[in-house]
């Protein structure tokens, strides 16, 4: 009888309160970040609060629940809150535990991948570039605006988690169905703002003049590139370390030494 | 100009802060435009920190952290950035290439550790099978407070113990060489920006870079907002035709199953 009774023990249920604590601990998600298990260890530190409400004086089920959330796991730090939320819900109800770690594990990639988008390739460009214009100019407004919005990023962990408690399940579906959509707005977005990120901050300008007769030059940048297209080096120069990076596999640490090196030996020549 | 013992214990203390910070990606006051600033704050020249935080955070636009990887240290990129700038004179533009292998020094000694924190995950286990949270909170933070640690070390060790020679380094420094470094810290943003598209551009996605980037060069604006604006339109406009695309695809899908009868039940 003891056996049985310790599989099927009454579940805690936690508050609104408990799940936007949950939301404010996934800050701990990476806090032992390593190359075996990724977030494993720092994801299972932020539900134990959670977990120990949930298993309360079940001793066997909230070590066994530890255990199980030590998978590897590698997700983005927004969508884990998310994602969080959405496990509790579930150990809440007392789902199997292959359920609760076999949607876990099918989950993390897909929002890794979407929040990715979101996070670090639309919202960092654009909040990144508008806020450098105001601070190259010596004005304050850059850097306030940028910690503004990232002090909102971070509180917004709290609905996140709450959004992934209470859509429960239900979310599984719906995150599936928009994943896919969201990511290509957001792409469509991202793109479009790096693009004006290439023409407004890579300068590349050629100082190297042509005599052609005496007393007449013509001066590279201005009277050739300049009338085919304004700032088409920076395009053609990012074009180019985007095909090295992604056709050529080189590592961006060596682009960044060979962008020294070459505009160290062009300052030389004088041409840049 | 000289960094003083305590401004060096200062910009230490808050490289500890601030790594902590990079190490969970809390409230991105890892990012080079909170950290210049707050580093020329330090040294008293804060308008010269916000003027490089706008250099760098661009430059490193692109280096993040993305699923596991480790880019060139922005912490300390920035700080560095600023204190070179501050004990040499140069350009925060030069200062910006000076201060890079500062920067991938701090990239390799985090490396270093994601591999090295592997060890806890046995004990953590140990833990995590008695159900002792205690114990196991205690040691799955432990990480974290030694990269705190390591940042203010390092970031103390090279702004105070390795100003006098850096200073005499730059001042040794022919002009073409220091050019050279200007000239690269305005066209590193490009290298930034070339892993961004690494991760997210596709073929379909080449119309909208076009656009973005005829805009910029066309439409003069102090920063830009207009840009992000033509980018939102854009986006809600594939977003709705999207929506759109897969509510037909499903209704498609409805009525030929409709039409098929049961018949397709072993199919998908």
């Amino acid at each position: 009888m003891e056996s049985k009774k310790s599989e099927t023990p009454t579940r805690g249920k936690l508050t609104k309160h408990d799940v936007g604590m949950l939301g404010i601990r996934s800050i701990f998600n990476q806090s032992a970040m390593n190359y075996e298990r990724m977030q494993a260890d720092g994801w299972t530190l932020a539900m134990i609060p959670s977990l120990k409400k949930i298993y309360k004086d079940d001793e066997k089920g909230l070590a066994d629940a530890m255990k199980s959330n030590l998978q590897f796991i590698n997700t983005n730090n927004y969508a884990a809150p998310l994602l969080m939320g959405l496990e509790a819900s579930l150990e809440e109800n007392g789902e199997k535990r292959s359920t609760i770690d076999g949607l876990r594990i099918a989950l993390f990639g897909p929002l890794a991948g979407i929040g990715d988008a979101i996070t670090w390739f639309t919202i960092l460009p654009i909040v990144a570039g508008i806020t450098a214009s105001f601070a190259k100019q010596g004005s304050i407004l850059g850097p306030l605006i940028f910690f503004l919005v990232y002090v909102a990023m971070f509180f917004a962990r709290i609905p996140i988690a709450r959004l992934g408690y209470t859509t429960g399940t239900r979310a599984i579906s719906k995150i599936r169905e928009n994943s896919a959509i969201v990511s290509h707005a957001a792409s469509v977005l991202g793109c479009t703002v790096i693009g004006g990120l290439i023409a407004t901050y890579v300068q590349i300008t050629v100082k190297t003049k042509i005599p052609v007769t005496a007393g007449h030059t013509i001066a590279i940048q201005t009277q050739f590139f300049d009338r085919i297209f304004p700032n088409i080096l920076p395009l053609g120069y990012t074009f180019l370390l985007y095909w090295l990076l992604k056709k050529k596999n080189v590592s961006p640490v060596v682009l960044i030494l060979v962008t020294f090196i070459l505009a160290i030996a062009l300052s030389w020549l004088g041409v840049l | 100009m000289q960094v003083t013992l305590m401004q060096g214990l200062l910009i230490g203390l808050f490289a500890i802060i601030s790594g902590i910070d990079f190490w969970w990606e809390g409230f991105y006051i890892f990012r080079p435009m909170i950290v210049c600033t707050v580093t020329g704050l330090i040294l008293g020249n804060i308008t010269l920190g916000i003027v490089a935080a706008g250099l760098t955070e661009l430059a490193f636009a692109g280096l993040t952290p993305v699923g596991g990887t480790q880019p060139p240290n922005p912490i300390m990129a920035g700080i560095m950035t600023v204190v070179l700038a501050y004990t040499t004179g140069k350009s925060p533009a030069t200062a910006i290439g000076l201060a890079l292998p500062f920067s991938i020094l701090m990239q390799y000694i985090i490396l270093f550790y994601y591999s090295a924190f592997s060890v806890l995950t046995k004990k953590l286990d140990t833990y995590a099978e008695k159900g002792e949270s205690k114990k196991f909170t205690n040691l799955a933070l432990l990480p974290t407070w030694i990269v705190g640690l390591t940042y203010g070390i390092i970031a103390f060790l090279c702004v105070y113990g390795a100003q006098a020679p850096m200073k005499s380094l730059v001042n040794a420094m022919p002009v073409w060489l220091s050019h050279g470094f200007e000239i690269a810290g305005s066209i590193l943003p490009a290298v930034g920006f070339g892993l961004l598209l690494k991760s997210m551009l596709k073929a379909r996605y080449v119309p909208y870079l076009l656009i973005g980037f005829t805009a910029a060069c066309f439409i003069k604006f102090g920063n830009l907002m207009p840009v992000a604006v033509i980018g939102v339109a854009l986006a809600l406009i594939e977003y709705n035709r999207s929506k759109k695309d897969a509510e037909n695809d499903k209704k498609l899908k409805t009525a030929m199953e409709n039409s098929n009868g049961g018949d397709d039940e072993d199919g998908i």
